[in-house]
Formats: structure tokens, C-alpha cells, sequence
């Protein structure tokens, strides 16, 4: 750590978090997104306190047992990014592009268990304007949002390991690099850790 | 690693927790409330562990979250907006 502190202030001045610059911009980031999932989120619950006829339309099946190996898919994928942050920090390449291609395996799997979920929606006429089942049309709204917004976050992260690992493999990039990315992908995992319980389950029928 | 997996296997169980609250016929409100409690607790130990913050400088938790728990305050100002809503459709 004393070596990347030093990197980061070649002037000799000690990082103020006894972190990397690009650790600390991470979790800038990182705050600054919660900031944006949360007022999402917000709106989200004014809607539908607001509403009238706020529509519950998650079936057990498939809806909530999707979601629930959704939530699985993901939990797993940032065990696995904690192995590939331990391998880098032990120096092993093959191992952390390999853990990383999980990871990002994993990320592939979420995004598109859940794209078949949106295409189920549509088939049934939802839309973030359109709710077929004649309740507040605010659901597709706030639905679509708030799982897009997260899943936008889930395909930039897949493309941001697939291409770290790359780079990993290529020997440009540091295990500074592995856990700055392992920071983002572990955020997307807690954000899904509200919109699971918010967004599905109290809309479960 | 072995903390890692049982912090896993613990934030796995409370999703299940959670699916068990979601079908418990429960009042809205305390299922919410309920829900809300469970994601905290699985977001803490998702910052504490995954994220690596229980080993970082406490400084740095201390100037990250409160700023960000001030920011969710202030958006609570929304919630009698909505209330207000909620009452004008009557019961």
C-alpha cells in the first residue's frame, strides 16, 4: 500500500484514505451512484404511494423465482471477483483472468435472465407506458426504470471486466486495477439487494 | 476467502428470509419496513466485507456514508406529497 500511497502523491504527501487515487475515485463514483439508485428509488415509492391502483403483478412463477436465481446469479459472480481480487493480489494471473471470465460469465447470465424477463413483459403488453392488467400504467414506468438503470450498470460492468481481464492478461494492468473494478461490480450487487426486495417481492401476488 | 463464503451463505439465507417476509401476508408497511431492514443489513455486510471498507481507514467510512445518509434525508421532503395523494382517493 505504501508504494501505491507514494504513486499517487509522487510529492511525498500521504493520501488522506491511505488509498490509491483511482480507489478513491471509485468510491466517489460509487457515492454519487447510490445517490442517483436512491432518488430512483424515491420516486419509485412516491409513485406508488400516491397511486390508486398500484398493480401487484409478480406470480411465485415465474416472476419471483426468477428473480430469486437472479439474486443468486449475482451474489455468486462477487464471490467470484473476490477470488479474482485475491489471485491478482497473489500475483496470479491465470487465475485472476480466470475468475474474471466467471465473474463476467455470471454478469452475461443475470443480464439475460433478465432480458427474458422484460421480453415476457412485452409479450404481455407491458410497457413503461402500457399496463395490461388496467392498474396505474406508473408500474411500467418505474419498472422498466429502475431495473434498467440496473441492469445498464450490470452490461457496463460485464464490459469492464472482460476488458480489465484483458488487460490483466496482457500484463498493462495491477491488482490495484482488479479491486478498483471488483469495488463497481460488488455496488451493482448491493444496489440489486434493494430492488429485489422493493421492486419484486412487494409487488408479489 | 472462508469469510467470504460465509458472508455469501449469510446474505444467501436472507434473501430467502426475505421471500419468506414477502409471502407472509403481511401489512404493506411492515413489509417494508421489514424488507428495508433485511437489505440494510445485507448492504452492510456487502460494504463491510466484499468492499473491503471493515479494513480501510475508518476516516473514509466516515466521510462517505453520512453524506450519503444525508442525501436520502433529504429526500424524504416527497413523502407528504405523497401521503397527501394517497388520502385525496379517500379510503
Amino acid at each position: 500500500m505504501a508504494e501505491s500511497v507514494l504513486t499517487a502523491h509522487p510529492a511525498g504527501e500521504e493520501s488522506p484514505f491511505g488509498i490509491q487515487s483511482k480507489k478513491l475515485a471509485i468510491w466517489l463514483f460509487i457515492a454519487a451512484d447510490s445517490a442517483t439508485f436512491g432518488a430512483i428509488l424515491f420516486a419509485y415509492g412516491f409513485l406508488r404511494v400516491g397511486a390508486a391502483d398500484w398493480t401487484r403483478p409478480f406470480a411465485f412463477f415465474p416472476s419471483i423465482l426468477n428473480g430469486i436465481v437472479m439474486t443468486v446469479v449475482l451474489l455468486t459472480s462477487s464471490l467470484t471477483m473476490l477470488a479474482a481480487v485475491a489471485a491478482a493480489q497473489r500475483g496470479d494471473t491465470a487465475k485472476t483472468v480466470r475468475w474474471m471470465g466467471i465473474t463476467a460469465l455470471l454478469g452475461a447470465t443475470f443480464a439475460a435472465l433478465h432480458l427474458r424477463e422484460w421480453f415476457n413483459m412485452f409479450h404481455e403488453g407491458w410497457s413503461p407506458s402500457k399496463n395490461p392488467l388496467g392498474g396505474s400504467a406508473q408500474f411500467g414506468a418505474t419498472f422498466f426504470g429502475v431495473t434498467g438503470l440496473h441492469l445498464l450498470h450490470v452490461t457496463c460492468g460485464v464490459l469492464a471486466i472482460l476488458v480489465i481481464a484483458l488487460l490483466v492478461r496482457r500484463g498493462k494492468l495491477t491488482a490495484g486495477h482488479v479491486e478498483t473494478t471488483g469495488l463497481y461490480w460488488h455496488f451493482v450487487d448491493l444496489v440489486w439487494m434493494f430492488v429485489f426486495p422493493l421492486v419484486y417481492l412487494m409487488n408479489a401476488r | 476467502m472462508q469469510v467470504y463464503v460465509l458472508v455469501w451463505i449469510g446474505l444467501l439465507c436472507i434473501v430467502g428470509a426475505e421471500v419468506l417476509l414477502a409471502y407472509a401476508h403481511l401489512r404493506t408497511g411492515v413489509l417494508l419496513a421489514g424488507l428495508l431492514a433485511l437489505a440494510l443489513v445485507e448492504a452492510g455486510a456487502g460494504l463491510l466485507f466484499f468492499m473491503h471498507l471493515k479494513y480501510e481507514r475508518a476516516k473514509l467510512a466516515w466521510w462517505l456514508i453520512p453524506v450519503l445518509l444525508f442525501v436520502f434525508l433529504l429526500m424524504d421532503h416527497l413523502w407528504p406529497d405523497a401521503f397527501r395523494l394517497a388520502a385525496l382517493r379517500g379510503p
